[in-house]
């Protein structure tokens, strides 16, 4: 079972993104996955996150996610406003961070697992044309191999409905772009 | 069938649609309110025809489902804590007038503290209400057991009301993949609803619910009662025709690796999941435990409780709500007195933890079982409530310092 946390600020898409993985991998790959989005006092600009499990077997867990495998960072003002991203690593947590220059100096840039970063912002204002990072973060993701980018992109188009076009472009220029820290 | 990716709020209006509710009345309420939104929704777009009558209050939402109930059609609404509370006088109408409505309840907590969150304190204060109480444990069991729930309530041996309780958050907004069958396989299982005990022809109104004297007041709750009693048998016939239509196999309680346990945490709703996980992960390191988790609480089948914890020599009980006032929360009274029934003297340990969204996380649940060993290696086993997850200061957070009067 893999185990993601996804950080990120009110209005970047950060529970959709965690939707939008789940059903790559549930509807579009007929494995299993569940997202928990974490609700509370959310306002557009306050941290928020979403959690997700993927397996390969029914998810029994009903929880959130602790000990992430892989961390995603929507936006690195997070960690200004005081998320510690790296609580529950483990040496092998692969980061992926929302980032157009190499993510250096930051507490995941090294002693945990590979950082892959990929400037989803600067992808969003030129594909959908405002700051919405999530479908390049989503596809960018896919270069990790937890889940295809084509599962991707039809997750997409069943969530976004008629601005899929658009958001399945976002996540192919995420993917294309990803670089490896 | 088709595969969608659902959360237990969309699983719960998918099933209301699947049941062709024809008169929905609701008032949203944090964390129910994407049923809410989801029926407007499919009556909006035509995919369900039915009327959808906004309410100003949850007490109106179910006043307004008991009178169309009483005319001849399926009906639906669905609420959360506060506004379970608010419905509390006429749930009992509901009930007394044996209107067979099935309600999906998200599981949050009740003032005071003020929580948007997950305990089961809204629907514990209404076990006595006269409805059925179903737990689902994921979005999956939700859509299945409201399906399940309308051939149960309407049955004319059962005609009672049914709440199907689903977790704040935990299972109302986790997504899962949910196999979501046609709607000709669900009319194959669910035909439509004929009034069994009751019709108010709307052309010729008759008083219902009037004055009862002491005299027959009695013989009605017997009714009640006799219906409840009913419900232990229909279920699981119910039960296991939807596994032959559905291949999805319920029960009234489900065992996790219980045969030759030392300790068996007793679980209802989503923890239930988290404690198969845990249970999972001790037994790899040899620790023999396993899980019993009810699915029906009202009515309790006291009966397969003991049968199932007949030979466990310690258990415990994961209460989701304080149970204020009484020795221990109210899943773990009902697990006693089914066992002090049969004169066995087995420590039934009552654990109260993952009140107003605190999460019952992986480890919480170890630390129940780590305890129930103790207890079964020696260590005297504790009459009241241990609360499991509660922080070192409790007492001193938001203490008001001595001496501020006026």
């Amino acid at each position: 079972m893999l185990q993601l946390k996804l950080y990120g600020l009110g209005g970047q898409g950060v529970v959709t993104a965690a939707k939008v993985l789940a059903e790559a991998v549930a509807v579009h790959e007929g494995r299993y996955a569940q997202s928990v989005p974490a609700y509370g006092h959310e306002r557009r600009g306050a941290p928020v996150y979403s959690d997700l499990f993927v397996d390969d077997q029914p998810i029994l867990v009903k929880s959130f996610v602790y000990e992430p495998d892989y961390v995603l960072i929507f936006d690195l003002a997070v960690l200004d406003k005081g998320v510690d991203v790296t609580q529950g690593c483990r040496s092998h947590t692969v980061f992926l961070v929302n980032s157009a220059q190499p993510p250096v100096d930051y507490p995941f840039s090294r002693g945990y697992g590979p950082v892959y970063y990929v400037d989803a912002t600067g992808i969003s204002l030129a594909t959908i044309g405002r700051n919405i990072p999530n479908s390049a973060m989503v596809g960018a993701f896919a270069a990790t191999g937890v889940v295809g980018i084509e599962s991707v992109a039809r997750a997409l188009g069943d969530i976004f409905g008629k601005a899929g076009e658009i958001n399945v472009e976002a996540a192919r220029q995420g993917h294309a772009a990803v670089r490896k820290l | 069938m088709v595969r969608k990716l659902l959360d237990g709020n969309g699983a719960a209006a998918e099933a209301m649609r699947l049941a062709r509710v024809q008169v929905i009345a609701a008032y949203p309420i944090t964390p129910q309110s994407p049923i809410a939104e989801k029926l407007s929704q499919f009556v909006a777009d035509g995919t369900l025809k039915a009327k959808y009558l906004r309410v100003e209050s949850e007490h109106s939402a179910m006043s307004c489902l008991i009178g169309a109930q009483l005319t001849g059609v399926r009906t639906g609404t669905a609420t959360s804590s506060v506004g379970l509370a608010l419905m509390h006088e006429v749930l009992g109408v509901a009930s007394g007038l044996r209107l067979p409505i099935v309600m999906p309840v998200v599981n949050r907590s009740l003032v005071s503290p003020w929580s948007l969150w997950c305990d089961h304190q809204d629907t514990m204060a209404e076990r006595d209400s006269g409805w059925i109480q179903l737990y689902a444990a994921d979005a999956q069991e939700v859509l299945d057991l409201t399906l399940l729930a309308y051939r149960v309530a309407e049955d004319p041996r059962v005609l009672t009301p049914i709440m199907v309780c689903m977790d704040g958050f935990f299972v109302s907004h986790t997504s899962q993949p949910v196999e979501v069958p046609d709607q000709e396989a669900v009319d194959r299982f669910l035909p439509p609803y004929r009034p069994q005990n009751l019709y108010l022809d709307v052309d010729d109104p008759m008083f219902v619910n009037d004055l009862t004297p002491p005299a027959d007041f009695t013989e009605m709750r017997y009714q009640q009662k006799v219906g409840f009693e009913a419900a232990l048998e229909v279920l699981p016939e119910v039960m296991d025709e939807f596994a032959r239509h559905f291949g999805r196999r319920y029960d009234l309680v489900e065992t996790y690796r219980c045969e030759d346990a030392e300790a068996v945490l007793v679980t209802l709703g989503s923890m239930s999941g988290t404690g198969k996980y845990v249970v999972d992960q001790l037994r790899a390191q040899g620790q023999k435990v396993g899980l019993l988790r009810v699915v029906s609480f009202r009515p309790f089948p006291a009966d397969r409780v003991r049968a199932a914890l007949s030979r466990v020599p310690v258990v415990g009980v994961m209460d989701r709500s304080a149970g204020l006032g009484a020795e221990v929360g109210p899943v773990c009274t009902e697990v006693r007195a089914a066992l002090s029934a049969e004169g066995r003297q087995v420590p039934v340990v009552g654990f109260v933890g993952g009140l107003g969204g605190r999460d019952l996380a992986p480890k919480t649940l170890a630390a129940a079982f780590s305890r129930l060993l103790e207890i079964r290696a020696g260590a005297p086993a504790p009459r009241t409530s241990q609360w499991i997850d509660v922080r070192a200061d409790a007492l001193q957070l938001r203490e008001v310092p001595a001496g501020v009067r006026h």
